[in-house]
């Protein structure tokens, strides 16, 4: 029994064909062998693929996001697998690469809107209940330090301690030179009438 | 990469309490929300309620409060917020994300014409400089950012790109860990 899911956005509509794996006792409405999937971004040629290019296509595509959500655009998909996805201001590439050899790779131009359309289609697909086919992906993690390249200059991160030192070495010169206040002298006297007597004599 | 089939891996150290800039975009997101909605303060009590945050965020005061403990806004509150209030707060977000699409997608898109984008740029911008002015510490250098006529729309672009890539079934996933990065 032929089954068909479809996952709609304004941009963009992904359908997967395939069977139930009745041999892994799933229900007739589960869609666990995929025989094959197509992709329509809008205004393009609709793509049509197998199972090993959907899944490139998720573990290129959702880190991507994840990272992007955090402000870091970097590329994903290696140069040996069949889907990668490049920042490519103001929007991002996405490169299709065919397993026949001697073919330049599709490559596609989205958006902000039509990477978020894709992005959700996607997120659609894996929390499908109604899709048993085994895809892996990289659940959201937190980015550790050293993965988060520095959004704020160079310049603007080391004003504050710059300012701040220069403002101790301003004070501290200030301080010097104030003439030193000779020991022992009462306040408010001057230095010579210190050994005059506080009561005059009669 | 990990194995993972729904019901999804958590992220690390999803327990641990947000970071003190993880609270600060959070909150900002919230704002852009209600820039986007003028009903949005209302859309996060009706939605905390829908979503049976109700034991954590009793009411609209408890909601205001939590939402306090942005360092950046005017009157801030002390103390971090507990997992389970930011959990909260990040799944009202994921829905009103998710209520905004059509209008994030229609700020995002490069297909619309751009007059109509430009307007509604606009009108967002506008609305979200009110608020930050009415409730944030405009001494702020993050404030001054996003108020600067330079920095600013850049600023602007990255928050309602950073919703709608919170919005939809993932998004919330998506949107947790980001807010648990490390700090810069």
């Amino acid at each position: 029994m032929k089954l068909s899911t479809r996952y709609e956005q304004t941009s963009c509509r992904l359908v997967l064909d395939g069977l139930p794996d009745l041999s892994a006792g799933q229900a007739s409405g589960t869609l666990g062998i995929l025989t094959g999937f197509t992709l329509a971004l809008a205004g393009r040629t609709e793509l049509e693929g197998r199972r090993e290019h959907l899944q490139a296509l998720i573990s290129a595509v959702l880190p991507y996001a994840r990272h992007l959500l955090s402000g870091q655009s970097r590329p994903f998909g290696r140069d040996d697998e069949p889907v990668a996805i490049h920042p490519d201001p103001p929007g991002h590439r996405l490169e299709l690469r065919s397993s026949q050899p001697d073919t330049p790779p599709l490559v596609l131009s989205l958006d902000d809107a039509e990477l978020a359309d894709l992005v959700r289609a996607l997120d659609q697909l894996r929390l499908d209940s109604r899709v048993a086919v085994p895809f892996t992906w990289a659940s959201p993690q937190p980015l550790r330090r050293r993965e988060l390249r520095r959004s704020v200059p160079l310049r603007r991160r080391l004003a504050a301690p710059i300012a701040g030192i220069g403002a101790l070495l301003v004070a501290g010169a200030l301080v010097a030179l104030i003439p030193p206040t000779p020991r022992g002298a009462p306040l408010g006297k001057p230095a010579g009438s210190a050994a005059a007597p506080a009561i005059p004599a009669r | 990469m990990s194995e993972a089939s729904p019901p999804q891996n958590p992220p690390q150290g999803s327990s641990r309490p947000l970071s003190r800039r993880g609270i600060e975009r959070l909150d900002l997101m919230l704002l852009c929300a209600e820039a986007l909605d003028l009903n949005g303060g209302e859309a996060m009590v009706w939605l905390s309620e829908e979503m049976g945050c109700t034991d954590v965020l009793p009411n609209r005061v408890e909601l205001w409060k939590r939402r306090c403990a942005n360092p950046l806004r005017r009157t801030t509150r002390r103390g971090q917020l507990q997992p389970a209030e930011a959990d909260a707060l990040i799944r009202i977000l994921n829905a009103l994300a998710d209520r905004l699409y059509p209008m994030l997608r229609s700020l995002l898109s490069s297909a619309e014409p751009p007059a109509i984008t430009a307007q509604r740029w606009g009108l967002f911008r506008g609305r979200l400089e009110e608020l930050l002015r009415e409730r944030f510490n405009l001494r702020r250098g993050a404030i001054q950012r996003l108020l600067d006529a330079q920095e600013g729309p850049a600023l602007h672009r990255e928050l309602i790109q950073a919703l709608a890539l919170s919005a939809g079934p993932g998004g919330f996933d998506r949107l947790k860990a980001s807010l648990l990065d490390a700090a810069h």
